[in-house]
């Protein structure tokens, strides 16, 4: 590598790296990683529980489903780890004098009805929470329907003939399609949007940070010293390679900090499990949806997609920067390019929506949109693997074209320090750069 | 020694700098002039490759200015080129490893330069924490720390008490002697006539005055006669032909004249009178850049 970008890069990486800011933001993102992951832990430790008991009171008026309607609450408490205690009322108590001496209990009241054989209530002095209200519903839906069949006189074996679920071959055709949606929108409702987040939030401090030291450079009048010793191009070079590195080590940062913060909460709780079952049914989720070769692709095709358009954002943002004399005008100018990233964003979450949109498809071709939203839907299984390879290509030849004809919009852009309006400088540094 | 041989910038139809031509020598300090917006800036870019000509080249030594060559030169610019977020010592550090130089070689020329500009207690200061002069003198310093063979200096007084004036011209006299060629550009004139042997005077990108100083001089003439006496003759000098103005100052006659045969015609008619003082006066540079530069607009 040359001496000189060789020295500005590191010149420029050092200055990111020792900034207060840095060290500051970085202890503060541990701290709140830490602690989200361990928030439970913490608010215990304060006094308060998550996993607060629920007493559940079961009134049988059938006196036939108490027994099975109690074992169910239990084991469907341990499947779904609720923390629930489930007692009968005794045959003889009056309804009126249980509801009396209720307390934070919850009374469940089962009773026979003839066109629906069973009916239940369920009374609280308080609003139950909305988990637990569908947990007791589902147990109430199963009994039911357990009871209906012993009231048809349906054996063990017949029932569980009946209830036991069907053997599906499952054979996919086109591999770009997928029909599996409860699937689908487990991935996009847990996974998704904790993914794309930090690379969002990458890019824009990737765009903020690039932006700000050019501006900085130029409106000290640095830049001309700068450029009159080094080529724009190497000038241009050094900030892009500098900013990308940085945000590389800061997404590896945020990425040690996820680790400590497991590793914290398996060390206080003991509650590792939980967290890998989650993650277990994830990868069996996107197994299902996608053969494992294809994860891989998908885990390939996203840090290519990411490397390359940090470069393109980098690229734009700096070209942009140079032609600013203000840092009003540089988040005028920068607006567009943000738009595109919150755009991607928005559209990679809801991703499922859009399946079979052309429109979307050609969307997550075009570069700063096709980092997010390329590698989502080739997850999805909306695109395939040529679709992905489309939207590499033109990130590519995109900053193939701002390396070979940025460097002279940057050096035109650098040395204007014109008060015209923003955008008719934009239009004329771009014109004389290309021309120059 | 620098040449520029016809060099043009145009920006669309607007001709910055046009066909401008000049020699600056080893060890010559070389004034280039001009008023607001005359094209001194876009020149000094040209020169070191921050602007592309439209044609003409820039030779530095024999060499084409590109940034094989731009180690050997030190720019001042006329706003002050500093980060202000560093202090004295990370700036010099900054800018001398731009010119290519080792990390002690550039601490050994900044104690050198701090302590002949007398502000050594500022090194691990923040630029922004000093003052306007001392963050000129900086400037400077960064200039010069690389011993360029060429220093182009554009406006390099701003700012500046008149004792540091006089170290800073001190210096480029030091410089001067160490055959670096100095390309000097101010508006304050009588700087540029201190220290300039040779200059140019654009106005609009076009070269209306260019040579050495003297010569300059003497091909302007004289313009003004400075009398002071008694019984001088005033209505005698006015019908001289080539007699201008007559004004009366402190007891002295200021006489605006054509040339220096006028000046000699005076003196013929006030010879006689009782003359304490008679002068032909030179001069100055700012009356021929006043006198060139506005008969150009007029």
């Amino acid at each position: 590598m040359n001496k000189k970008l060789l020295f500005l890069t590191k010149n420029s990486f050092m200055k990111k790296l020792k900034s207060k800011w840095f060290i500051v933001i970085n202890i503060l993102l541990c701290i709140l990683i830490v602690c989200l992951a361990n928030l439970s832990s913490i608010i215990s430790y304060f006094g308060g529980d998550f996993t607060n008991k629920l007493d559940i009171l079961v009134m049988d008026e059938t006196h036939e489903v108490g027994p099975l309607l109690k074992k169910s609450l239990e084991e469907g408490a341990k499947e779904t780890n609720t923390n629930i205690s489930v007692a009968l009322t005794k045959d003889n108590t009056p309804q009126e004098n249980v509801k009396k001496h209720l307390g934070d209990k919850v009374l469940v009241i089962v009773s026979n009805s003839t066109d629906q054989l069973l009916t239940a209530k369920v009374i609280s002095n308080e609003a139950l929470n909305i988990d637990r209200y569908q947990f007791i519903t589902n147990i109430l839906s199963n009994i039911k329907y357990s009871y209906g069949l012993q009231k048809a006189n349906i054996s063990a074996k017949e029932l569980e003939k009946i209830t036991s679920p069907i053997i599906i071959d499952k054979v996919v055709l086109s591999k770009s399609k997928n029909s599996d949606k409860s699937q689908v929108e487990l991935m996009i409702g847990t996974l998704l949007p904790t993914l794309i987040l930090p690379f969002f939030m990458l890019i824009v401090f990737l765009v903020q940070m690039i932006g700000s030291e050019i501006y900085e450079e130029k409106s000290t009048k640095s830049m001309e010293i700068i450029i009159s010793n080094v080529s724009p191009k190497t000038h241009f070079l050094s900030k892009i390679i500098a900013a990308n590195t940085f945000v590389i080590i800061q997404g590896i940062l945020l990425l040690l900090y996820s680790l400590l913060a497991l590793i914290l909460r398996h060390s206080i709780s003991g509650n590792s499990i939980s967290i890998m079952n989650k993650i277990s049914t994830i990868i069996t989720s996107l197994s299902s949806v996608q053969s494992t070769s294809s994860l891989i692709l998908v885990i390939i095709f996203t840090i290519v997609l990411l490397l390359l358009s940090f470069i393109a954002y980098s690229f734009t943002a700096a070209i942009l920067a140079s032609m600013t004399t203000n840092m009003e005008d540089y988040q005028q100018i920068q607006t567009p390019i943000m738009l595109c990233l919150v755009i991607a964003y928005y559209l990679s979450i809801m991703a499922s929506v859009f399946d079979g949109s052309t429109f979307i498809k050609i969307l997550s071709y075009v570069p700063f949109i096709s980092c997010l939203l390329s590698p989502t839907l080739f997850l999805l299984g909306q695109i395939n693997v040529i679709d992905v390879l489309i939207s590499i290509s033109l990130l590519i030849l995109f900053n193939y074209i701002m390396i070979s004809k940025g460097g002279r919009v940057y050096k035109e852009g650098i040395l204007n320090y014109s008060n015209e309006k923003v955008f008719t400088k934009f239009k004329k540094i771009v014109k004389r750069g290309l021309k120059s | 020694m620098l040449t520029v041989k016809n060099i043009r910038k145009t920006y669309g139809n607007l001709v910055v700098v046009d066909n401008l031509s000049f020699e600056v020598g080893d060890g010559e300090i070389f004034g280039l002039l001009g008023e607001n917006g005359a094209g001194k800036t876009t020149t000094f870019r040209m020169i070191i490759g921050l602007l592309e000509k439209d044609k003409g080249e820039v030779l530095l030594d024999g060499e084409e200015v590109n940034y094989q060559v731009t180690d050997k030169i030190g720019f001042v610019t006329e706003e002050r080129s500093l980060l202000t977020k560093l202090t004295v010592k990370e700036q010099a550090l900054y800018y001398g490893a731009l010119k290519s130089m080792e990390h002690d070689q550039i601490l050994k020329e900044l104690d050198k330069w701090l302590d002949r500009f007398q502000i050594s207690q500022y090194k691990n200061k923040k630029i922004k924490e000093l003052s306007k002069g001392n963050q000129q003198k900086v400037q400077f310093i960064c200039a010069i720390l690389n011993h360029p063979k060429l220093l182009i200096l554009d406006e390099p007084f701003t700012g500046l008490d008149p004792i540091n004036v006089k170290i800073l011209k001190e210096v480029i006299y030091e410089l001067k002697s160490e055959n670096t060629s100095i390309i000097f550009s101010s508006h304050q004139m009588e700087y540029i006539e201190e220290l300039c042997e040779k200059l140019v005077i654009l106005v609009k990108g076009k070269t209306i005055l260019e040579g050495y100083l003297p010569q300059i001089k003497d091909d302007y003439g004289i313009k003004k006669v400075v009398i002071k006496g008694k019984n001088i003759p005033l209505s005698k000098l006015e019908k001289i032909k080539g007699v201008g103005t007559i004004l009366e100052k402190d007891n002295e006659f200021i006489i605006d004249v054509l040339n220096g045969e006028v000046a000699n015609k005076i003196f013929q008619v006030v010879k006689s009178s009782e003359i304490l003082k008679f002068e032909a006066v030179t001069p100055s540079l700012s009356d021929i850049f006043i006198e060139k530069v506005g008969g150009y607009h007029e």
